[in-house]
């Protein structure tokens, strides 16, 4: 007999909450999306192919890309860095900088925006003292590397402080019973454990990167093929009213993001497997 | 017995002390560097020509407009976000079905799609080029470029806020509580009111900040669908941005203040919540 789709309850409202959840999830998320692939789908491939491949589109999409993932990069070994010693040091100030690493998911993307360039410009704070050694940070792809670190930054940490707090100090006593330096504990029992929560944050911290706008386009400069990201040029289509030529580059974006994710998702199986850790 | 030397012996758990302080100092350094610096960044510039110059700029039109639109949204937006996301804990929560899984994926969505492809969707959704939107149009209720479509291109980058804080500890807390006060004769709404919310206030108080935080700062998304018209759909983060592209410096970091200000308050709220409340928020968020 084949299992019902929805199990008999004695609990109510199965038809309210079902009704909501899915009339509200249609009209704000999946009908809009759907949209944009039935207009991808209406403009067909090859003309998604002929918008996408363009010395600009394709140097804005590498762009987002590589510099998305040198940021997560960056973002996981200060996460992991700093979740380590949020979790196992006690110093004076530590409540703060603990409440400190949300502040990019509460700081609006766009004032981080106008105040990371005012750091970085030239004239600026951070900007002049690089100046002095020659180094231009604010509208150059450092300032969009710098604004992408801002956005990705508490993903790591997130994820990775829940499991250090739960590893039991008999494993890391083992260790160093049976002759392992500290450095040979950390290296190779203690980051083992941590690899798949951190990648889970790394993976959260590249898809905002690769997305993100209001951060990067006052830092960035947006000079076409330099520092032009992919978000930005859909913009520029739109306000040109070229509705194909917008959805294609959307499309483009989710499915290198999606293919990325997958990636991700692969690598991650692969390592608790291996680790027999999940 | 008093010549043993006073030696304090290191735990085979712990890291030489000087790697401690550099690791503490590397923290320390990154977080000022990157979150510290920006946010004091925000005050200093916005300060630039003194308190009064600053007030001044928050009181003209324009800042007054953004304000009220922003408020009014967040006002529009989070409510109907929570109601939403009581719905599907509920939902998905409270009853076994097939597809569990999928659901919650398509509801965490928004956090993988970039805010620009989804002010795009909402375009091209409801835009005046699409049958719906145009049809929309005719019987003069346009999405795009008004408050409708601003409304939900914030609520579909806020949408998984609630929903991914209450579901996790609804999961925690099972069924049974619900089932006794339906057992003793309770209606579905009764025990909702008096068994399940009190349950899971601060779960939901938690999702709500953080919800409005972002509904209020969003920019991405809200730049693509509200044509930023002064006066009537520009927000306070599209304002801050015409501001600044008209290198009025002054007036963009007061407005930029009042949100970095409100940032500060969620942070506070938020910290409070996970220090008196732990038990009742999700596991991650326990200190």
């Amino acid at each position: 007999m084949r299992a019902p789709l929805i199990h008999r309850s004695p609990m109510p409202g199965l038809g309210l909450s079902m009704g909501v959840t899915l009339t509200m999830l249609s009209i704000v998320v999946l009908l809009p999306i759907g949209a944009l692939l039935l207009k991808g789908a209406t403009y067909g491939l090859p003309g998604i192919w002929d918008t996408v491949n363009r010395e600009r589109v394709w140097s804005a999409l590498f762009l987002s890309f590589r510099l998305s993932l040198f940021a997560a990069l960056f973002n996981l070994v200060f996460g992991v860095l700093l979740a380590w010693v949020l979790v196992r040091y006690r110093f004076p100030g530590r409540r703060i900088l603990d409440a400190a690493v949300d502040l990019p998911f509460a700081l609006p993307t766009a004032v981080a925006g106008i105040s990371l360039t005012a750091l970085y410009a030239p004239n600026g704070f951070f900007g002049q003292m690089a100046a002095e050694i020659g180094w231009k940070i604010a509208y150059t792809q450092w300032g969009i590397f710098i604004a992408l670190v801002f956005v990705g930054l508490p993903f790591v940490t997130r994820t990775v402080q829940p499991v250090i707090e739960e590893i039991e100090r008999e494993v890391e006593e083992a260790s160093a019973t049976l002759g392992a330096t500290r450095l040979h504990t950390l290296r190779h029992v203690i980051l083992p454990m941590l690899a798949p929560a951190a990648l889970t944050g790394f993976a959260l911290a590249l898809a905002r990167a690769v997305g993100e706008y209001g951060s990067v386009i006052f830092i960035a400069g947006n000079i076409p093929l330099v520092t032009e990201i992919a978000p930005l040029l859909i913009i520029i289509q739109l306000e040109e009213f070229n509705y194909d030529a917008a959805a294609a580059i959307g499309i483009a974006m989710l499915l290198i993001s999606f293919a990325m994710l997958l990636v991700i998702n692969l690598i991650q199986v692969w390592s608790r497997r291996r680790i027999g850790y999940v | 017995m008093s010549d043993t030397p006073n030696i304090r012996f290191r735990s085979a758990t712990e890291e030489t002390p000087t790697a401690r302080w550099v690791l503490i100092g590397l923290a320390f350094a990154g977080l000022g560097i990157l979150v510290f610096a920006p946010l004091i960044a925000v005050f200093v510039e916005a300060l630039a020509d003194g308190v009064t110059a600053s007030l001044k700029s928050l009181a003209s039109p324009d800042a007054r407009d953004a304000i009220r639109l922003t408020l009014t949204i967040a006002a529009i937006a989070v409510p109907l976000n929570a109601a939403f996301g009581i719905a599907a804990a509920w939902f998905i929560t409270k009853f076994d079905f097939t597809g569990k899984a999928f659901l919650i994926t398509l509801i965490d969505l928004p956090f993988s799609v970039s805010p620009v492809v989804a002010g795009l969707c909402i375009v091209l959704m409801f835009g005046a080029n699409s049958a719906l939107g145009g049809w929309l149009v005719a019987q003069g209720y346009p999405i795009v470029f008004a408050l409708p479509g601003i409304i939900l291109a914030t609520m579909f980058v806020t949408f998984p806020f609630v929903a991914r804080e209450l579901i996790p500890v609804m999961i925690e807390q099972g069924r049974a509580e619900e089932e006794a006060a339906l057992t003793l004769g309770a209606s579905g709404w009764r025990t909702f009111w008096t068994v399940t919310l009190p349950n899971i206030r601060w779960a939901l108080l938690y999702g709500v900040l953080l919800c409005n935080a972002r509904a209020m700062g969003e920019f991405g998304a809200v730049a693509v669908v509200s044509g930023k018209i002064r006066g009537q759909t520009a927000t306070m983060p599209t304002t801050i941005e015409m501001l600044y592209q008209e290198y009025l410096s002054v007036a963009a970091f007061s407005l930029a203040a009042v949100l970095a200000l409100l940032a500060l308050l969620t942070l506070l709220l938020k910290t409070a919540l996970e220090i008196r409340h732990a038990d009742q928020l999700a596991a991650t968020h326990r200190h």
